[in-house]
């Protein structure tokens, strides 16, 4: 596991895929964009997928951890797209008033489409 | 001499009459469940006569009839409980089982009446204390009545969320939720969560809701609707209203709703066609 507390893995064509770990400290979160940037820069991506299969919830402060991330990709002109989405965290994150997120949403990585 | 317990002059007296109360026990099981009641067999009214009489003629030789926390009164309730059970399952009536308690209730008072050896002391204790067993009886009856019929309301709440959310897959990928009626905090959350489980586990991109069947919205109501639509989204499926009619978009205009970033289209068949053309579907009548 990746000390940051996730792993980053280029899958080809520009994309990576990045897996949150139990251990990433959105607490942390200008670290960790600042860090995930570098990655996306380094390894030339323009399509980044965060795979949210291991959480059942999204709370307020996971949604804004991730509009920042995407908010931050955006400025570096790159993509993210939360793949896998659990039905409980879509159900409880739509009844969040007020949310507008910065990232696009797929099915899965295959679903995405990769236009 | 030692004075005997009550419960033991009960148990003497019962003891010689054994075959002539099981008869009469079975007897007014047949005619309460069996033959034309059809709810039990004959051989089945005989071993539970037997096995009643077993179980009380047990709990008044244990150490403290009275207490109604002992295992053996908590067997003689479990059986009462389990006759219960399978006789209501089998299409009985309550009242029949309370009115086969209170038969059993009388036989016993009666034999304590008849006997012209007990005392009047000692009669009344044992009449409290069938009392007492019988009451815990007739509440077992209960218990195992609220049972069936909360089994029988959780069935058909089940059948009614399966028919109030009739979600099709009418193309692989492709869901149909047609929505009829209103749309409460209630009816949104099951939707909801049939929806999105559904979508999950057919890995489904395009959703296309049909509102043909909503005749009236509030704030609420549209509310719940764009809820519903920023889940499907949030899952990375694509969503499509159809069938808005024109007293429901006037009303979303008045309670100032912005569909601005939903897919809208004015009928099912549109909504389909879009939902196609989305995942590069060609649908074409072929000619021969």
């Amino acid at each position: 596991m990746d000390r940051m507390g996730f792993h980053f893995t280029p899958v080809g064509g520009g994309s990576a895929l990045l897996e949150p770990m139990a251990g990433l400290d959105i607490a942390q979160a200008e670290r960790l964009i600042e860090e995930i940037i570098r990655r996306i820069q380094e390894g030339k991506i323009c399509r980044l997928y965060y795979d949210l299969s291991n959480f059942p919830v999204i709370d307020q402060g996971y949604f804004t951890w991730l509009n920042r991330l995407a908010g931050a990709c955006k400025a570096t002109n790159t993509r993210m797209i939360c793949v896998n989405m659990q039905p409980t965290a879509a159900f409880a994150l739509a009844s969040l008033a007020n949310i507008t997120p910065q990232f696009e949403t797929a099915l899965g990585l295959e679903e995405s489409g990769k236009d | 001499m030692a004075q005997q317990h009550p419960a033991v002059k009960l148990t003497n007296l019962l003891k010689p009459q054994v075959g002539s109360i099981a008869a009469e026990i079975e007897r007014e099981g047949q005619t309460l469940f069996g033959g034309s009641n059809n709810l039990l067999s004959g051989e089945e009214i005989q071993d539970f006569s037997v096995e009643f009489l077993n179980l009380l003629v047990s709990l008044l030789s244990s150490k403290d009839p009275y207490d109604d926390s002992s295992p053996t009164f908590h067997a003689l309730e479990i059986f009462f409980h389990s006759l219960s059970r399978q006789i209501m399952e089998r299409g009985g009536r309550v009242e029949d089982l309370v009115r086969y308690t209170q038969f059993l209730h009388r036989l016993f008072s009666e034999t304590i009446n008849d006997d012209a050896k007990m005392t009047v002391k000692d009669a009344r204790e044992l009449l409290l204390f069938l009392s007492g067993v019988f009451n815990e009886l007739t509440l077992a009856i209960f218990r195992a009545y609220l049972e069936e019929k909360e089994k029988t309301i959780f069935a058909q709440e089940s059948e009614l969320r399966e028919v109030a959310t009739p979600i099709t897959e009418i193309w692989d990928g492709v869901l149909t939720l047609p929505i009829i009626g209103t749309l409460d905090s209630n009816r949104t959350m099951l939707v909801m969560e049939s929806l999105l489980n559904r979508i999950a586990r057919d890995r489904s991109r395009a959703v296309v809701m049909d509102l043909t069947g909503v005749k009236n919205i509030d704030s609420q109501v549209s509310h719940h609707l764009i809820q519903m639509v920023r889940a499907v989204q949030l899952m990375g499926s694509d969503a499509i209203l159809t069938g808005i009619r024109p007293e429901i978009a006037r009303a979303l205009t008045s309670l100032n709703i912005d569909l601005g970033d939903v897919t809208t289209r004015a009928s099912l068949s549109d909504g389909l066609k879009e939902a196609f053309r989305r995942m590069n579907i060609h649908v074409s009548t072929h000619s021969a």
